[in-house]
């Protein structure tokens, strides 16, 4: 055979990348925002008069982290391991010579790559929302300035957080050629987060996590972003090492 | 050897899928591997490309121990898997891109595989949009890539019509001379491998039941004859009760003889005994060389 392959984990994630061309997944990261900035465009519209800026910003992150976040997580993990899922692509991935670890990392830098994305296009199109309403109906203009590094820094810490939920919702997905187990799982999870809010339990449910950070007590939303991410971290090097000595992804 | 194994055995539970399977593969053959539906040929190709970890045994790729270094093991193979695993998203050019990149090699090496499977011209089509046929013809074209030393290529003609099933069989005839490539067919066609085959192993109930050069296997040590007759099951049960190895095949009777040498001999005696001791009138009496066929129909009663 021609060249030896050099093991370099750019080449896998620039694979995983390339396969997101005209796929679901990319599709459903741009619907997501967009639809949190709609509700924010349209609720902008119903009040009929000002609120400030802040308010409008934080009103949309807390819509992402409660609701949004979790449903997209669930829905973007169970699409990113369909597309190897759907064809049987495992067999032709695993026999290729790299370490099969690469593979299921980048995949998962992939996801939490195209959460980077979406949390900016939410702060963007939040912004031009708030723009439209106000320029369509004056009296409902927001009023203040908008401070986007308070606003960006509260969208990081809400995504550096999601990272157990993204861990765990990836690994099922992973593990399951069938999208029920991912998808009932997220489901279940997002159903108990919004029941049970203000439940201490939140701050160890991944699908609550990412809203604590709008939390009034600092300590408990530096406290979830510590879960969150290290407990991330963590299920996330697991996820690695049980995939990757799976014989069968099926 | 381009492929070797030793002692290779797999288990699912209580089941012993791969029992003992001790292959060699020469370089520059086409091995056709034989074998029925559940005969363990898939979980054997599974366990030569490192997919499934062996309960025993070892595999040796080129050389290189699959379980020792799996990566440099997995160089010196291209396949052409059962589950092709395209994305349906991407046109198939877009397909082997991402093969290519993964296995590092030049740009021009994609258009090189299309043109050779000629493919080319379909593809900047989307895969969802391919028959069967494209797909196989796709699928030899990422094997290809890096044109590795070893082929390995599972029910290859799946799929294709007579004219692709042609043609795959000159592409992997060629393949050796033109390559210098090792190819390992699977498959449970016998006329497909009978077809391009040099070397054969055939595999029943887990078991290597027969390996060896085509040649070598037909020629074998035994001979035989095909023998027509008004009453066959009579005839077989005198031969038999006078020693000979008889088979009913059909309404005819398949005498088999060890020594090549006395065939004349050994046939004309068998004519002698069903004409005049057992008074049945033989129609014809023909030596037929031992096939594949034959091989592959005798291979179940080796495994027990």
């Amino acid at each position: 055979m021609a060249p030896s392959p050099k093991s370099r984990f750019s080449t896998a994630l620039a694979v995983e990348t390339y396969k997101l061309r005209r796929s679901m997944a990319l599709l459903l990261a741009m619907i997501c925002p967009a639809l949190v900035a709609g509700f924010a465009f349209f609720h902008q519209l119903r009040l009929g008069k000002s609120a400030s800026w802040d308010m409008m910003l934080t009103s949309s992150a807390a819509i992402w982290s409660f609701f949004m976040l979790p449903m997209s997580v669930t829905a973007l993990t169970a699409l990113m391991a369909h597309t190897e899922h759907g064809p049987r692509a495992w067999d032709h991935l695993r026999s290729l010579p790299r370490p099969r670890w690469h593979v299921h990392l980048a995949k998962a830098t992939c996801v939490l790559g195209l959460l980077v994305s979406m949390s900016v296009l939410l702060a963007a199109l939040t912004s031009l929302a708030v723009l439209v309403a106000g320029w369509w109906e004056p009296t409902a203009a927001a009023t203040g300035s908008p401070d986007y590094a308070k606003y960006l820094a509260l969208l990081g810490k809400i995504f550096a957080s999601s990272w157990l939920l993204v861990a765990v919702q990836l690994w099922v997905a992973l593990r399951f050629s069938s999208f029920v187990p991912a998808l009932a799982v997220g489901i279940c999870g997002t159903f108990f987060a919004v029941v049970a809010t203000s439940a201490r339990i939140g701050l160890v449910m991944p699908w609550q996590i990412p809203v604590n950070q709008l939390a009034a007590d600092p300590a408990r939303a530096q406290l979830a972003l510590g879960i969150g991410f290290v407990g991330g971290g963590v299920v996330l090097a697991m996820m690695l090492f049980a995939l990757s000595r799976r014989e069968i992804l099926d | 050897m381009a492929v070797e194994t030793c002692g290779l055995t797999k288990r699912y539970g209580d089941y012993l899928a791969v029992d003992s399977v001790s292959m060699r593969v020469p370089e520059r053959a086409i091995y056709g591997f034989l074998g029925r539906n559940g005969a363990g040929k898939s979980t054997t190709l599974r366990l030569l490309m490192g997919l499934m970890r062996p309960d025993a045994g070892t595999v040796h790729i080129a050389g290189v121990d699959v379980a020792r270094d799996r990566v440099r093991a997995s160089r010196n193979f291209g396949a052409l898997l059962e589950a092709h695993g395209f994305y349906g998203h991407l046109s198939g050019r877009e397909n082997l891109e991402l093969t290519r990149r993964l296995l590092d090699l030049p740009a021009w090496e994609v258009a090189r595989v299309l043109d050779v499977t000629e493919m080319t011209v379909h593809s900047d089509k989307c895969v969802s949009d391919y028959s069967l046929g494209m797909r196989q013809r796709l699928g030899l074209a990422r094997a290809l890539l890096g044109s590795p030393a070893i082929l390995i290529l599972d029910e290859p003609t799946n799929g294709l019509d007579a004219e692709g099933i042609e043609d795959m069989r000159r592409f992997v005839r060629e393949l050796p001379d033109r390559s210098g490539s090792t190819v390992l067919i699977s498959s449970h066609q016998l006329d497909e491998i009978d077809r391009v085959a040099t070397h054969v192993g055939i595999l029943c109930q887990g078991r290597l039941v027969v390996e060896g050069s085509v040649e070598e296997l037909k020629a074998g040590s035994s001979a035989e004859v095909v023998v027509e007759t008004a009453s066959p099951a009579r005839a077989i049960a005198i031969a038999r009760e006078h020693g000979f190895d008889v088979m009913p095949e059909g309404d005819l009777l398949v005498a088999r003889f060890q020594a090549r040498e006395d065939l004349r001999s050994a046939a004309s005696a068998l004519n002698r005994l069903l004409c005049v001791a057992g008074g049945i009138h033989v129609h014809s009496l023909v030596p037929r060389e031992r096939s594949l066929e034959a091989i592959y129909r005798n291979a179940p009663s080796m495994a027990n």
